[in-house]
C-alpha cells in the first residue's frame, strides 16, 4: 500500500500528543491553545492556561527577557529559535526548556506558535560548562595580573641592581682617589719620624717614634692594598712586570723581611724543583707577604708557619701552610672576595680584607689561580700556581 | 571619534524641531520602525544606537565610563550637538528615558522636551517606593542572560528560522535587532536594573510626555504615577498596551499622544 494512503490520527491528536510543548498565543501573550506537553510542564489544567499569558508561567528573568528581547524580536523578526527559559511549574519547581517560535497572521490578527522542547539535562551540563568558563576566565584574570605583577617586580628589581651597581662604582671610585690621596701626607710623616730619629732622642721619644714608623708602614701597606683593589675592580686590573727570576731566591728573600716584620711567627721555607721562570717579583713578595699576613692573624703561632717554593717544567707554585683552626665551610667560598674576614677578632695584623682578593688578582694577572684547603687535622693551606711563563 | 561609526547614527526627514529616538535594554534602534516613520513628514528624525547595542562600534565600549548611565548620556548629548538641528524632543524608551534625564542635567537647555515610554526611576523596590523587582529578581534577568549567551556562540542573537509573511528581511538585518557580546549585554542589564535616578528626575522642569502602558511588567503603572507626581511639567498618557514596547505593539496611540504633546515644536506649516 502507497504511503499517501496510509490513514494518520487526526491533526487535533497530532498536537495533543505531540512529544513536545506547543503553545499558541495572541501578540501580547495570551494563551489561546496549548497541548498536553505544556499542560503537564506547568501543572495547569488546559482550560486554567487559557486564562493566561504565557510570560506569565516564566522565572522572573524570563519574564524581563521576554519583554525586552523575545518579544520585540518575533515581532520584528517573525521568529524566534534557541532561547533558553525556565517554566514556572504550579507548585515552583522549575522546567528548563528551549524554545522555537513563528508568528503569523489569521483573519486579521497576529498569533505566535510557540514548541518548547524540554532540557532539563543539558542544562545541568551547560551550566557546568558555564562555571567551568568563569573559572577559566577567573584563573587567566589571576594568572595575568600576577604576571603583571612579576614584571614589575622584575622592573623594579632590575633597576634596583642597576642602582646598586651605581653606587658600588662611585664607592670604590671614591677609595681609589682617597687612598691615592693618602699616600702624599702618609709619605711625608714617614719622612719626618725618620729625619726626627737621627738625632738624639730619649728612650720613650725613640719608642714613640718606633711606633709612627711601624704604625705608617702598616697604614701604607693598606693603602697599597687598596689601590690594587680599586685598580682590580675599576681599573684595567692589576699591572704585572714579568722578568727572569728564581722563585725559590725570591721567597727566601721575602720571608727574611717577614721575620723582621713578625718576630713571633715561625717561618720556615721549603723548596723544591728547579727551573727559571718569567714573573713579577715585587708581586710575588707582595703575595707571599699577604698569606703569611694572614697565617700569622689566624694561625697556631706556637706552631711553624711553613712556606713552600715549587717550580717545574711545567708551573711555578707557591704555598703557605699553617696550623690554625680550620676556616669555617660557610666562608670558604668567598674567601677570596674583597672584604672578606676569617674571624671578627681584632688584630694588630690585620688589614682592610683585601689580602686574599688581592693576591687572587695577580695570580690572575699572570694566567695562574689560587686555590685554599682547611681542615683541623691538616691546618689551612693556601696555594698560588704560575704557569710557566716564557718572555 | 567618529559619532557616526560609534553610535551607528541615522537620520531622517526634515523640520524645525529634531526628534531623538534613543531605545532601551534588549535591542536596538530598529524598535523604532513602527513609530519614527510617522514624524519624518514634520520632524529632523535622528536615530541610533547606545554603544554596546546593534551596530554600534563595540570596540568603543569602556566599562569604565558606560558602568553608569552618566556614560550614555554624555554620548547622547554628543549624538544632539552633531545631528540635531533647532530644539530637540529626545524620544528615550525604558531605561533611555533616564539616559535622557541625565543628559537634560548635564546641560540644561539642550533638550527642549522630553517623551518618556515605559520609563522607570529606579526598578527595585526600595522602602515606600515601588520599582517592581527585587535584587534576587534581577539576578535571574542576569541568570537568564547567561544560558542564552551559551546558546548563542559568542556574539549571535536567536537564530532566525524564516520569517513568515516576511521573506525580504535579510540576514544582515535580522541578526542585527539583539546582538550584543555576552559581558557588555550583563553589564548594561546591570547599570539598567540597578540604576537609582529618582535624585536625577526630582523637580525637572523640561517639559515630559510620560507614556505608560497599562500593562507593564518592567514600568507598571504606578511607576509612571510616581514619575507624574516627581516631574512639575509633565503629562502623563496612558496607553491601553500589554508589555513593555508600546511603540511597537501599540505604534497608533503612541503616535496620537505625541502629535498632541508636540505641537509646539511642529513648524508654522505644519500646524496650520
Amino acid at each position: 500500500m502507497p504511503v499517501d494512503n496510509l490513514p494518520l490520527p487526526d491533526p487535533q491528536r497530532l498536537f495533543d500528543g505531540a512529544p513536545c510543548a506547543l503553545v499558541v498565543t495572541r501578540e501580547d501573550g495570551t494563551i489561546v491553545q496549548a497541548n498536553q506537553c505544556f499542560s503537564d510542564w506547568t501543572g495547569f489544567s488546559l482550560d486554567e492556561l487559557k486564562e493566561r499569558r504565557f510570560q506569565d508561567l516564566l522565572t522572573m528573568g524570563g519574564r524581563i527577557f521576554h519583554q525586552t528581547h523575545l518579544g520585540p524580536l518575533m515581532k520584528m523578526q517573525g521568529s524566534i529559535a534557541e532561547v533558553k527559559l525556565d517554566l514556572l511549574h504550579r507548585d515552583r519547581r522549575t522546567v528548563t526548556v528551549l524554545l522555537n517560535g513563528v508568528r503569523y497572521e489569521h483573519a486579521g490578527i497576529a498569533y505566535n506558535e510557540l514548541a518548547l522542547f524540554g532540557t532539563t539535562d543539558r542544562d545541568k551540563y551547560e551550566r557546568e560548562l558555564l562555571n567551568a568558563r568563569k573559572l577559566a576566565e577567573a584563573l587567566l584574570q589571576e594568572k595575568t595580573a600576577t604576571e603583571v605583577a612579576l614584571q614589575q617586580a622584575q622592573a623594579e628589581l632590575s633597576s634596583a641592581y642597576e642602582i646598586a651597581q651605581r653606587r658600588a662604582l662611585f664607592a670604590e671610585q671614591m677609595v681609589a682617589i682617597v687612598s691615592h690621596d693618602l699616600k702624599n701626607p702618609l709619605t711625608a710623616i714617614k719622612m719626618a719620624s725618620e729625619f726626627l730619629a737621627r738625632g738624639e732622642r730619649s728612650p720613650k721619644e725613640r719608642q714613640l717614634l718606633g711606633h709612627i714608623g711601624l704604625s705608617t708602614e702598616r697604614a701604607q701597606r693598606m693603602i697599597a692594598d687598596l689601590l690594587d683593589f680599586t685598580q682590580a675592580r675599576v681599573g684595567q686590573g692589576i699591572g704585572i712586570n714579568p722578568v727572569a727570576l728564581d722563585l725559590h731566591t725570591v721567597t727566601r728573600d721575602s720571608l727574611d723581611e717577614l721575620r723582621v716584620a713578625f718576630p713571633k711567627a715561625i717561618l720556615e721555607h721549603h723548596a723544591t724543583g728547579s727551573a727559571r721562570t718569567f714573573l713579577d717579583a715585587d708581586r710575588i713578595q707582595q703575595i707571599i707577604g699577604n698569606l703569611v699576613a694572614n697565617s700569622v692573624a689566624y694561625g697556631d703561632l706556637q706552631q711553624p708557619i711553613t712556606v713552600t717554593s715549587h717550580q717545574d717544567a711545567q708551573e711555578s707554585r707557591l704555598s703557605v701552610h699553617n696550623h690554625g683552626p680550620a676556616i669555617p665551610e660557610a666562608l670558604m667560598a668567598g674567601l677570596f672576595e674583597p672584604m672578606t674576614r676569617g674571624t671578627e677578632q681584632d688584630s694588630e695584623v690585620r688589614s682592610v680584607g683585601l689580602g686574599l682578593f688581592i693576591v687572587r688578582e695577580i695570580a690572575k694577572a699572570h694566567d695562574g689561580g689560587v686555590s685554599v684547603s682547611s681542615s683541623p687535622d691538616q691546618g689551612t693551606s693556601f696555594s698560588v700556581h704560575f704557569p710557566l711563563r716564557h718572555p | 571619534m567618529d559619532l557616526q561609526q560609534r553610535n551607528n547614527v541615522r537620520v531622517y526627514g526634515s523640520g524645525p524641531t529634531t526628534l531623538v529616538f534613543s531605545h532601551g535594554f534588549g535591542c536596538d534602534q530598529t524598535m523604532w520602525n513602527y513609530l519614527f516613520p510617522h514624524f519624518t513628514g514634520r520632524f529632523r528624525v535622528v536615530l541610533y544606537d547606545l554603544v554596546g547595542a546593534g551596530q554600534s562600534d563595540l570596540s568603543a565600549y569602556d566599562s569604565e565610563k558606560y558602568s553608569s548611565l552618566a556614560g550614555y548620556a554624555h554620548d547622547l548629548g554628543e549624538v544632539i550637538d552633531e545631528y540635531a538641528v533647532g530644539p530637540v524632543v529626545l524620544v528615550g524608551h525604558s531605561v533611555s528615558a533616564m539616559i535622557g534625564a541625565l543628559a537634560d542635567r548635564q546641560a540644561p537647555g539642550k533638550i527642549a522636551a522630553h517623551v518618556m515610554i515605559g520609563p522607570s526611576p529606579c526598578y527595585i523596590d526600595s522602602g515606600d517606593y515601588t520599582g517592581g523587582f527585587t535584587l534576587e529578581d534581577i539576578h535571574s534577568l542576569l541568570d537568564t542572560l547567561d544560558s542564552n549567551y551559551l546558546g548563542w556562540s559568542s556574539t549571535v542573537a536567536p537564530v532566525i528560522m524564516g520569517a513568515p509573511g516576511q521573506p525580504a528581511l535579510g540576514e544582515e538585518l535580522t541578526n542585527s535587532f539583539c546582538r550584543t557580546e555576552p559581558d557588555i549585554a550583563k553589564r548594561f542589564a546591570r547599570v539598567t536594573f540597578l540604576s537609582d535616578n529618582r535624585q536625577d528626575i526630582a523637580g525637572l522642569m523640561t517639559p515630559t510626555l510620560i507614556l505608560q502602558s497599562t500593562d507593564d511588567l518592567i514600568a507598571p503603572v504606578c511607576v509612571g504615577e510616581y514619575l507624574h507626581a516627581a516631574l512639575p511639567a509633565s503629562t502623563y498618557c496612558l496607553v491601553d498596551n500589554v508589555g513593555h514596547c508600546p511603540h511597537m505593539s501599540a505604534p497608533g496611540a503612541c503616535s496620537a499622544a505625541m502629535d498632541s504633546f508636540l505641537l509646539p515644536w511642529v513648524g508654522a506649516d505644519a500646524s496650520r
